[in-house]
């Protein structure tokens, strides 16, 4: 994420009020986001309608955007309020998250067996969010623990922390693949 | 096997699957609602921010004293209507001890005592006057007299048949 795009240029072209800032914080944030929210609301469909929610908000939260210190930490700030909200929303209508929907997915040219992928998303499903967000950072998106610390707003060993009851959870979760 | 290879087993293993990317359709459906968004959003000028933190503050401080003033009349009320339902049931207590040396000049004292507090001088002073009378025309009409105490009872405590058995 940070390698993308410096944090000054994306500023000064929010400040320079141009839309074509929204291309540029789609190439920054958009597949760490997607990543992020597909993990916290465990669908592939609801996590594409809040991102777009969460696109529209830093469109009309621009100029706050331009002044917060950690820009990251903001944008995630966003993205966690809107899954937060989405999630109440739902709850609100009743509606039951799918838990069928497959989030996770073999890469092309992979021939992994289909019921190990779903062991693994079973697994890291059954995982508290909070351990399963930094998991997948850490691993799926080659996050150090100081990244996610920042866009997390927590201390480097709360991070840390997190990851390794996570992996303790998985080890017993994943008992029979690992053996 | 150590904590860190167990871990790194682990980790080989999420990592034979991954996560989908957002689609480039969803990318142009979702930069054209942000883009639509950002037009709709008028420029933010530097002076809206602490003209608009003025009045919210403004408006929470006049409903902070208003809220304030509400609950201290509501208060008030209460207060002054248990203040004054106390009094009357303490005066009807007092007024079955009949034995009582002094019965009416105590009574009016005690009464008198009982009243809400007073804070203006002249009713002070309309007050200190009626209690003077009150004691001149007790004198001349003899019934500050206290009556002879019989041997071995106190005037202060009524008679042991009326009130029941003191232990």
């Amino acid at each position: 994420m940070d390698k993308k795009l410096p944090d000054n240029k994306l500023r000064v072209a929010l400040t320079r009020n141009d839309p074509a800032a929204v291309e540029m914080m789609w190439d920054r944030y958009a597949s760490d986001l997607f990543a992020y929210l597909l993990v916290g609301l465990c669908s592939r469909h609801d996590a594409e309608d809040v991102l777009q929610s969460v696109f529209v908000k830093i469109a009309q939260k621009r100029h706050r955007l331009t002044k917060a210190r950690r820009l990251d930490a903001y944008v995630y700030k966003i993205a966690r309020n809107e899954a937060s909200r989405f999630i109440g929303r739902r709850k609100r209508e009743r509606k039951v998250k799918s838990l069928d929907e497959s989030w996770l997915v073999v890469p092309e040219g992979h021939k992994e067996p289909d019921d190990m992928v779903e062991q693994l998303q079973a697994a890291l499903t059954r995982l508290p969010e909070q351990q399963r967000e930094v998991i997948v950072m850490k691993i799926y998106k080659q996050k150090t623990f100081l990244e996610i610390s920042r866009f997390l707003g927590l201390s480097h060993n709360t991070v840390a922390s997190r990851y390794r009851y996570g992996m303790e959870k998985l080890r017993t979760l994943l008992g029979n693949i690992l053996s | 096997m150590n904590e860190n290879a167990e871990n790194k087993e682990i980790e080989d293993i999420l990592r034979k699957a991954h996560l989908p990317e957002p689609s480039s359709k969803l990318k142009e459906q979702i930069s054209a609602e942000a883009v639509k968004a950002w037009k709709q959003t008028s420029p933010e000028l530097p002076w809206q921010v602490p003209v608009r933190r003025l009045i919210a503050s403004a408006a929470a401080a006049v409903l902070i004293i208003w809220l304030t003033n509400n609950s201290s009349d509501y208060l008030m009320v209460q207060w002054q209507s248990s203040g004054s339902k106390i009094a009357n049931q303490q005066r009807s207590d007092f007024e079955e001890l009949t034995e009582i040396p002094y019965g009416p000049l105590a009574r009016h004292l005690v009464s008198a005592g009982r009243r809400p507090s007073i804070t203006d001088a002249s009713v002070l002073l309309n007050y200190a006057e009626t209690v003077r009378n009150f004691l001149s025309e007790s004198q001349q009409n003899g019934i500050s007299k206290p009556s002879a105490p019989i041997k071995g009872r106190s005037h202060l405590f009524p008679t042991q048949s009326r009130i029941g058995s003191y232990s």
